[in-house]
């Protein structure tokens, strides 16, 4: 028997039932969260490819140009649009239907539904990298994808924001925890993001500058208000549950929920900062970035608390590992973020490599992370295997960790080095792209080392899904 | 004005109170329904008499050492 | 206390939203351009400099080059002391442009002026293969912009490219390299960069 809490011992009847009734609503999940997994975890591999590919030609510019569709301009967006709209939405949406039914204590209903939904926003990605590859891009950042790509990826979204809501409502357990508020509140903005700014960016668009900034208000929100909602929700329920603990203020976790809401939206117009805008647009933004502080101290603390006395389980844990790491990069890309967003700041960190530095702190360090860790959690209960081979487990975790820090620590070095440059009139432009090529080496190093780690992640799903590893938990 | 302009006046209106509108809805709805009375019971209510607090749910890790319980 | 919080963000939140709604429609005041003069500024694209546009789009220029020259109080005013451009950019600037390509990346120059910096000869070679212009640039060559072709009668076509050094050794014997009406285009877009015309909001 297992130690028991001694305050509420459970009878033996009791935790048979919490037990089928937990195995129940994975199993529900089951053809749903797996299809969604599965295909981002393919258009990781897919997106990681073009990823190299674009980093090798900026240190290789004669390499694979005879035609158009593998140029540099090509498979940046088309990296871009698979890992962000493939991979992260894709492994989000998988974590947010699993959370959804396990915190509302129902077997998860429409999941024919949702696999329907995952095949078209399969197809909307095919379509979209492929159109982008074709020479297509629409050239609007974030929203690269060309016709009809958005018009599909928005049906499916519609359908999952639909079963998700259809099926909160379904709920048993009446209380709303941090995570669903998370969840909901995602599924709530996403597709009005989405079709918005597609409406006003590509369909209708705005004229001008004003255009612009509709493009960094979605883009920004895709990250504060789609993947940034998805990923604390997953860290907000995966912590507290793999180590056994609730979360150490619930009332700071709410507090961040709401303050996120407020403030994130207007973050994006920093993008744009020294550009050709009304000034208090900018400013604007400014103050949400700076408010931004809130809810990331609000998610940091609570962090730290909840983990506080429990960081051995790191050691048995793939998935807190993860997650960990995840709720970490949070914190430091947040308070960065809030930072990079003032004036002084951008003169020198905006137009280089910094950016891409910070983006892929927040996309890779955090978000990434969460995801792998929510797959590490999630997988072996809906198909009933433990993961074949911890030693590639750890390979996994061990190359993306040292993968991404390498890559932010030579990107913002290099970018800072830029900027700084960049300033400085009396540096010549072709010197500031002789200076920079050590640093687009070690990007690519770097770049090898994730796409390693997303090989041997992509190797032992292959393995989970095909029956490989033992029975999970025994035989209860 | 071109039409076209009206057009992007209309829907950035729309978003807008349909933003602003959703959230104060919901947070009327949620303090009303008293989500936010006892947050005691609310942190812990992702925990079951199978999986209970103190209860550590993934050591897949140290599966081979037997640790795990079974 | 929570009942006060809740006020608090609802508040906010309205707040924003009225807020939020005036800053895009500002935005949207800036729609006209310099009208009642002959040569109103900025000019209506021609057909292939809108082709071109387009093309620069398709191969993602962009995401190293901005079109945007920054005001004489940022960033040491380095924008103009490059050379990039004599004022700062002002939405004016933009309100042909659909979709509007400012760009967030300095991989390479500004290109909000570069219709003044280079001929059309110069751009052809570059766009061919960079490193023959520039040779430490690190831009991709956009060859596939380009045919080659066998000579007509053995005699060089006017519109043929002139390439130099190892680049031209690469060229078989009797083959020449003539731009695609893409490359034509392209550069007939790069050349109407432009925005030095003098408009009142831009001075400081």
């Amino acid at each position: 028997m297992r130690e028991m809490k001694p305050n509420a011992v459970p009878t033996a009847e009791e935790m048979r039932r919490a037990s089928l009734e937990r195995v129940a609503i994975d199993a529900s999940c089951r053809r749903a969260v797996l299809t969604w997994y599965a295909s981002a975890v393919f258009w990781l591999l897919v997106g990681s490819t073009f990823a190299l590919l674009a980093s090798f030609k900026m240190h290789i510019p004669d390499w694979l140009t005879e035609s158009g569709w593998l140029t540099f301009g090509r498979v940046r967006p088309a990296h871009l649009n698979t890992v962000a709209f493939g991979w992260g939405s894709m492994a989000g949406i998988a974590s947010a239907i699993w959370m959804m039914a396990r915190l509302g204590r129902v077997e998860l209903k429409y999941g024919g539904l949702l696999v329907v939904a995952a095949m078209i926003w399969n197809i909307g990605i095919a379509v979209g990298a492929g159109g982008i590859l074709l020479g297509h891009s629409t050239s609007i950042e974030w929203l690269e994808m060309p016709r009809p790509a958005p018009i599909i990826l928005a049906v499916s979204l519609l359908i999952v924001s639909a079963c998700i809501f259809v099926n909160f409502t379904r709920r048993r357990e009446r209380h709303v925890y941090v995570s669903q508020w998370y969840i909901l509140g995602a599924m709530f903005w996403m597709p009005m993001l989405y079709i918005t700014a597609q409406w006003l960016c590509v369909e209708l668009p705005a004229r001008g500058v004003v255009q612009s900034a509709v493009n960094w208000w979605f883009a920004h929100n895709v990250l504060g208000l789609w993947v940034t909602p998805m990923g604390l929700a997953t860290a907000y329920y995966l912590i507290p549950k793999v180590i056994g603990r609730p979360v150490y203020s619930y009332y700071l976790s709410i507090i961040g929920f709401w303050s996120l809401a407020l403030f994130y939206s207007w973050a994006g117009m920093h993008h744009l900062v020294g550009g050709p805008m009304p000034a208090w647009m900018i400013s604007a933004s400014i103050v949400g970035s700076m408010m931004m502080l809130v809810p990331v101290g609000a998610v940091a603390v609570n962090h730290h608390f909840t983990m506080q006395g429990h960081f051995h389980e790191l050691k048995h844990s793939p998935t807190l590992r993860f997650v960990v790491f995840g709720a970490m990069s949070y914190t430091v890309v947040s308070v960065q973020g809030a930072f990079e967003s003032l004036r002084q700041f951008s003169e020198v960190a905006h137009f280089t490599h910094y950016t891409i530095a910070h983006a892929h702190l927040g996309m890779y360090g955090f978000f990434t992370m969460v995801m792998f860790g929510s797959g590490y959690y999630m997988i072996p209960r809906m198909t009933g295997r433990e993961w074949a081979s911890n030693w590639l487990i750890r390979l996994h975790f061990w190359s993306c960790a040292l993968g991404i820090i390498m890559y932010f620590v030579t990107l913002t070095y290099g970018g800072w080095l830029q900027g700084l440059m960049l300033i400085n009139p009396d540096v010549k432009f072709i010197e500031i792209v002789v200076k920079l090529t050590p640093y687009l080496h070690g990007r690519s190093m770097a770049g090898c080392l994730m796409t390693f780690g997303h090989v041997v992640f992509g190797l032992s799903l292959v393995l989970n899904l095909s029956g490989v590893g033992k029975r999970f938990g025994g035989g209860r | 004005m071109v039409p076209a302009e009206l057009m992007v006046r209309a829907t950035l209106l729309f978003s807008v109170i349909a933003f602003g509108g959703a959230a104060a809805l919901v947070l009327a709805w949620a303090v009303q329904n008293g989500q936010f009375d006892n947050f005691t019971r609310a942190a812990e209510g992702i925990f079951d008499a199978d999986e209970p607090i103190g209860q550590p749910t993934d050591r897949t890790l140290s599966a081979a050492a037997g640790e795990r319980d079974a | 206390m929570i009942l006060f919080l809740g006020f608090v963000l609802t508040f906010g939140s309205s707040w924003a939203g009225l807020v939020y709604a005036p800053r895009l429609q500002l935005g949207g005041l800036d729609s006209v351009g310099e009208a009642g003069t002959a040569q109103a500024y900025p000019r209506v694209r021609t057909e292939q400099e809108e082709r071109g546009k387009r093309v620069y789009e398709a191969n993602g220029c962009l995401y190293c080059h901005s079109q945007q020259i920054r005001s004489t109080t940022f960033g040491n005013n380095a924008d103009i002391a490059r050379g990039w451009g004599r004022r700062r950019s002002v939405p004016r600037d933009y309100v042909n442009d659909q979709p509007i390509l400012l760009g967030t990346m300095r991989t390479g120059p500004d290109l909000a002026n570069v219709g003044q910096r280079w001929s059309a000869d110069w751009q052809h070679k570059h766009l061919y293969n960079p490193r023959m212009m520039v040779p430490k640039s690190i831009m991709p060559s956009l060859r596939f912009l380009y045919e080659i072709r066998p000579m007509v009668d053995g005699k060089p076509s006017p519109e043929a490219i002139a390439l130099t050094g190892a680049w031209a050794a690469e060229i078989p014997e009797g083959s020449e390299v003539i731009p695609t009406e893409d490359a034509k285009a392209l550069v007939a877009y790069l050349l109407s960069l432009d925005q030095s015309a003098d408009l009142p909001e831009a001075r400081e």
